[in-house]
């Protein structure tokens, strides 16, 4: 949390604070006012019948160094809450604080501790080199280049973009691209960071390193994080904590633990070649039947079964004359999670990009 | 803007002494990082101009291309239907298609600038600037207008050889005359890339002011003085008085200058705020940096 308190000693907050007010300041942010405090944040698109209510009524705040996943389908509000917190769009009511500075009144000064990779933007210039790029985003987010010369070096390393540091953007791989965008975004010593769906269109091997290089620099850095993505594999991997939207509100906020340990453990999938029609009504009426899966080989139904239940479950199936071919526990992941919170059906998405 | 204008230096200052008082505790994890002054930002935004305008010299040089061959048009065309006529004021169109450059640049500067930053995601990075999004977009302009003025040089220095014309190319009078005439035009890419921001659209159509500034600088000043308070129209007069007849700077009439500065502040100062005020209806409505 070093970075916290030089912040604080730079004092683009308090610039006009005599040393020891300045002093009380840097332990009080050390200590105090959350990175991202969110109250009563309501946004409505449109007016009068067509007015859609993006963002309704929601509270929420991130404490400094801890990584936050946003969760949700499209249209949940997820961008709208991480551009209110850019000031790149003003909340109808509510208030935004990034640092405890009104991104309303003190948007300017907000902007110092604040930056964001938003979704699916290049975010930096393609023409420039890597370096380039990175100095030109120090300064445009208020520091001397020069001054975090070592620092950029350092995100280079990390991020293993060393070698191509003197290399055009636009002659970099895919996932080195959005590494590049990453690091544009980190250059300028922002604080809070948001990232809207960082591992969009990344291969599996990309979205890996990115995900661990989050996580490492969360850490190291003492960054506090907000992850914006549809991707499961992503937000259980990075994050502390994760808000779940749906239509504007939060539906669960909770650390990714305690959500996925609150959900139903005790499923269990079954497949087998003679699970038929008749068989799976049998056991639909004996038993809570969640899905079945007639397309894959061999079909396979995934029922709860806790405890007692599931000699029940063998007993049953022995009866049916069902042959088991693979028999598992179903470990709940946040999507499951999701779903019990909201009832959306999966399909309706948590699939596909955010807005 | 005054508070603006002072936060990074208050800042600076503040982070100096800061620095120099309090312990270096933090300086090995922090690297002691210093905030950016305007110095910084203005330094930033024309390198980056300048890096692109070395590293991409095909663009500037199709740019110049594509305007001397407009001209060629023009002077040859011209020739075959007025003849002698034209040739004796060959030198007004020589200094007003100078400005024309000059000015088609410094308008399109602003305005496409803002549709090519949203295009690639890099709108929002200077809006969400301690510097404020309007100063950046300013100074961006005027990186443009610098690199407006080499490319105008090339072509002015093409039409001059290739007509055989003389002008008088007094460096300080050309450009600061040609510099202010330009400012007012400015002043309308700030406003109609507000209006971009809002409304797309509209936005591109816009883009065919650029022809309605031929009108503004051929603009019959001496029967109509009301139209010296319209943009280009009385530095476009005066701009001919100094490369045609070789006036400098100092010896045009004090009130001659005035108007000149007046009009250029005038039309950037309200199309900055247009400009200011469309960012700011766009981010209540929702629509800023969404394309």
């Amino acid at each position: 949390m070093a970075r916290s308190a030089a912040s604080a000693r730079d004092g683009p907050r308090e610039p006009d604070k005599t040393r020891d007010e300045r002093d009380d300041v840097s332990r009080a942010e050390m200590t105090g006012p959350p990175a991202l405090s969110v109250e009563g944040f309501t946004k409505r698109f449109g007016d009068g019948d067509d007015a859609v209510t993006a963002v309704d009524d929601v509270s929420l705040a991130v404490e400094r160094g801890s990584v936050v996943g946003l969760l949700g389908p499209n249209g949940a509000g997820k961008t709208t809450l991480i551009k209110c917190a850019l000031g790149i769009v003003i909340p109808d009511a509510g208030s935004v604080r990034v640092f405890g500075t009104d991104v309303r009144d003190g948007r300017k000064t907000a902007y110092a501790d604040v930056d964001a990779m938003l979704e699916g933007a290049r975010n930096d210039y393609w023409r420039l080199t890597v370096r380039e790029n990175l100095r030109y985003f120090a300064t445009i987010s208020g520091v001397d280049p020069d001054s975090v010369a070592a620092r950029h070096d350092r995100l280079l390393d990390r991020l293993d973009l060393a070698d191509k540091a003197d290399t055009p953007v636009r002659d970099l791989s895919r996932g080195m691209k959005q590494k590049v965008s990453l690091a544009s975004v980190l250059a300028g010593g922002a604080e809070l960071v948001f990232l809207d769906e960082p591992t969009l269109g990344l291969d599996v091997e990309s979205a890996r390193t990115l995900r661990a290089e989050l996580r490492r620099l969360a850490v190291e850095e003492g960054l506090t994080i907000v992850v914006s993505s549809h991707d499961m594999t992503t937000i259980e991997a990075v994050c502390d904590r994760v808000v779940m939207l749906s239509n504007g509100r939060i539906v669960a906020d909770d650390t990714v633990e305690a959500l996925l340990g609150g959900a139903d453990r005790d499923i269990v999938r079954v497949a087998s070649p003679d699970l038929d029609d008749d068989t799976v009504a049998g056991l639909r009426d004996a038993f809570d039947v969640r899905a079945v899966d007639r397309e894959s080989r061999p079909p396979a139904i995934t029922v709860v079964a806790g405890g007692d239940r599931l000699y029940d479950l063998t007993d049953a199936l022995r009866a049916a004359g069902v042959t088991v071919s693979d028999l598992r526990t179903v470990q709940p992941d946040l999507e499951d999670v999701f779903l019990e919170r909201t009832g959306v059906a999966s399909d309706a998405g948590l699939g596909g990009a955010s807005r | 803007m005054s508070n603006d204008a002072s936060r990074p230096d208050a800042a600076a200052a503040d982070g100096a002494s800061a620095n120099g008082v309090v312990g270096d505790s933090y300086a090995a994890v922090d690297e002691g990082h210093r905030p950016a002054t305007y110095y910084h930002l203005t330094r930033a935004v024309l390198y980056r101009e300048f890096l692109i305008f070395v590293r991409y010299p095909a663009n500037a040089v199709g740019g110049i291309v594509v305007s001397l061959f407009f001209f060629a048009a023009l002077f040859l065309g011209g020739q075959l239907l007025a003849g002698q006529a034209l040739t004796d004021s060959i030198e007004g169109i020589v200094v007003g298609y100078f400005l024309w450059t000059l000015s088609v640049g410094a308008y399109s500067s602003v305005s496409n600038d803002i549709g090519s930053e949203v295009q690639w995601g890099t709108l929002e990075r200077h809006i969400t600037t301690p510097f404020g999004f309007a100063p950046v977009a300013l100074l961006k302009g005027v990186a443009k207008v610098v690199r407006t003025f080499l490319t105008s040089a090339v072509i002015l220095a093409v039409m001059l050889v290739v007509t055989g014309t003389g002008l008088s190319l007094a460096p300080l009078t050309v450009v600061v005359v040609a510099g202010l005439s330009i400012t007012s035009v400015l002043g309308l890419g700030f406003a109609a890339g507000g209006v971009t921001v809002l409304y797309k659209q509209i936005g591109n159509w816009l883009n065919l002011l650029q022809f309605g500034f031929v009108a503004l600088i051929s603009a019959p000043v001496f029967d109509l003085p009301w139209t010296r308070v319209l943009p280009l129209a009385h530095g476009s007069a005066m701009l001919q008085r100094a490369m045609v007849d070789g006036v400098r700077l100092w010896e045009f009439p004090l009130a001659d200058l005035a108007l000149l500065v007046s009009v250029a502040v005038g039309y950037l100062i309200g199309g900055y705020f247009v400009f200011e005020y469309a960012t700011a209806r766009a981010r209540r409505l929702g629509v800023l940096g969404d394309y």
